[in-house]
């Protein structure tokens, strides 16, 4: 019984497991044999191995160091901004009055909008409508209260800030989907008996409904803070890393030396470095909040 | 507090945050509009939001333009080829594994699956696009639309796993029992009794992973080759270079052509989106 146990499941396994392997475990063997290797693109198998050395030279560099800090800023920037705005819009989606009214259904559709909305597209919509200096819609709504244009794309101060709202555009419709579906578990007794004892609707929303949610918080932080960390579609058709690379996040600064520069051996060694960071966020919000036990 | 005084207030608060949504409604999707509006005007001029937004100079000229000159259909060909195949391939080995995972008797064995899982779950894409970029060139697939369908199938799996662990570890293993000693094989057990008991998961999962494929750009943009190239990096073709301005209108216009069916979509299978998204962090 205990072998039949042991085996059935396997089977169902099995092909799945083959697969990973091979499209996910091999890619990052390579990924990291490449890292510690010396390559140029029009050489392929005369690897020369170096060791550490793409990774010293890297943590040596100041444009990486500058590529670390504008991922820091951008990954971060869009991490606030999403779980702010979807946490505001998700508490009047889920307030008494409109929560599982028609209205609710139909805004919450259109609000799923930009989640779908093909990245590349966004990110070109942006540079070509929307950031546009002379005539994009930004400066056209600042200029109807006065505000002088801005060159968002162009400066280098406004670049890595517009490409953070877009991105954090993007992101806000999934932190405002699972706040609203958690929100929506929490019973109107407990709310009501809160305001019978004299709680405040911010009371409630701190004390009561906020703590109540902080689980998926914290997982809604997690899906945004590493899907931010390796966006390239957004980044790289609004800006190109540019200008001066004052956007250029470390997938863009991966693409331009391992492509464009054909430089791959330092190219996967800053793929290999990413690979760790996101590996260490995971295991620290796995300990934190028994993510894994989840699954059980 | 006196009563019409407090429902006045309420009133007021209602308002406030109807506004509130009307505001964000606007947000997600004035910026959408500009894009389809800007594709229905002349291209050689540059325009101004108030004139993207007037019913003047009508034309569907860019729409010809970014079909014909643009190629449109072969990408979308390309596009279409591209996230199905992943799609199906994805479907019929990971639903079985997540299956699978849940059913393991071994604590230990799940929690190193379910980790890996996790762990390829947030991996940056570059990460397994440089090396594939590379190795696919060692085994001459570089440039095929296999090697794209690789990468989107290992963009795809963590996802898809993960989401239909939730929803099979969500079935009472009663159930199945009963099936058992009613005489079914595992097999048996799996199609005729789990599998019908979580399609509306094996719905949302399948949608979400067709929408994440019809999206991707990154993979299809370093592993693509001139003739396997989908939607996403046949409009890139008309951004960049002097001339862009002259072509403002043909992008919107492809850009109108790649979205408004994806987002038409979204909006009918709404419900499936939704139960996809809040599994993946929701606790099953």
């Amino acid at each position: 019984m205990s072998a039949q146990r042991f085996f059935t499941p396997w089977r169902f396994i099995l092909p799945g497991a083959v697969l990973g392997l091979i499209i996910l475990g091999y890619p990052i063997y390579r990924a990291i044999y490449y890292s510690m290797h010396s390559i140029r693109l029009h050489r392929l198998g005369n690897e020369v191995f170096v060791g550490i050395d793409n990774f010293t030279r890297m943590l040596s560099d100041p444009l990486f160091i500058r590529s670390i800090r504008v991922t820091v800023v951008f990954t971060l920037g869009c991490t606030i901004l999403a779980v702010l705005f979807g946490l505001t819009i998700a508490t009047i989606m889920s307030s008494r009055g409109i929560r599982g009214t028609r209205q609710a259904r139909f805004f919450m559709a259109f609000f799923l909008v930009p989640f779908v909305t093909t990245q590349i597209v966004t990110a070109i919509l942006g540079r070509l409508y929307i950031w546009q200096s002379q005539y994009g819609l930004v400066n056209f709504i600042l200029g109807l209260f006065g505000v002088e244009r801005v060159g968002w794309l162009i400066n280098m101060q406004t670049a890595l800030f517009a490409t953070t709202v877009t991105n954090a555009w993007r992101m806000t419709p999934l932190a405002l989907l699972i706040f609203y579906a958690a929100l929506a578990t929490i019973s109107d007794e407990l709310i009501e008996s809160a305001e019978v004892d004299g709680a405040s609707t911010w009371t409630t929303l701190f004390r009561i409904k906020f703590p109540m949610i902080k689980f998926h918080i914290g997982f809604v932080s997690l899906v945004i803070l590493t899907s931010a960390f390796r966006e390239f579609d957004v980044v790289y058709g609004l800006t190109g890393g540019g200008p001066g690379r004052s956007t250029e996040v470390m997938s863009v600064l991966v693409y331009r030396l391992g492509v464009a520069q054909a430089n791959m051996g330092i190219a996967n060694a800053i793929s290999v470095i990413m690979f760790v960071i996101v590996a260490v966020m995971t295991i620290i919000a796995v300990k934190a909040g028994k993510l894994g036990a989840m699954r059980e | 507090m006196s009563t019409p005084n407090y429902r006045l207030r309420k009133k007021v608060s209602l308002g406030a945050r109807y506004a509130a949504l009307v505001f964000w409604f606007l947000i997600c999707i004035v910026p959408i509009a500009t894009l389809v509006m800007a594709s229905l005007k002349p291209t050689a001029l540059f325009q101004t939001i108030p004139q993207i937004f007037s019913l003047q100079g009508f034309t569907l000229e860019n729409y010809r333009l970014a079909i014909r000159a643009g190629n449109f259909m072969f990408y979308l060909r390309n596009s279409m080829i591209i996230s199905l195949s992943a799609l199906v391939v994805v479907l019929v080995v990971c639903t079985p594994m997540s299956y699978g995972i849940t059913r393991l008797a071994s604590v230990r064995q799940k929690n190193i699956l379910v980790f890996s899982v996790l762990s390829t779950r947030f991996l940056p894409y570059v990460v397994l696009a440089m090396p594939m970029y590379l190795f696919f060139r060692e085994i001459g697939i570089s440039g095929t639309l296999a090697g794209v369908i690789m990468a989107h199938l290992a963009m795809q799996m963590p996802l898809i796993v993960w989401l239909m662990l939730g929803f099979f570890s969500g079935i009472p293993i009663e159930v199945e029992e009963s099936a058992v000693i009613d005489g079914c094989t595992p097999f048996q057990t799996f199609w005729k009794i789990a599998l019908p008991m979580v399609l509306p998961g094996l719905n949302a999962a399948a949608i979400l992973a067709l929408i994440i494929s019809y999206n991707e750009f990154l993979f299809a943009f370093f592993l693509a080759g001139r003739h396997t190239q989908p939607l996403t990096v046949g409009i890139t073709r008309f951004v960049g270079g002097v001339d862009v301005g002259a072509q403002y209108g043909v992008v919107a216009a492809y850009g109108s052509l790649i979205i408004v069916p994806i987002v038409i979509f979204a909006l009918v299978v709404n419900r499936y989106i939704v139960s996809g998204m809040t599994q993946g962090a929701v606790k099953g």
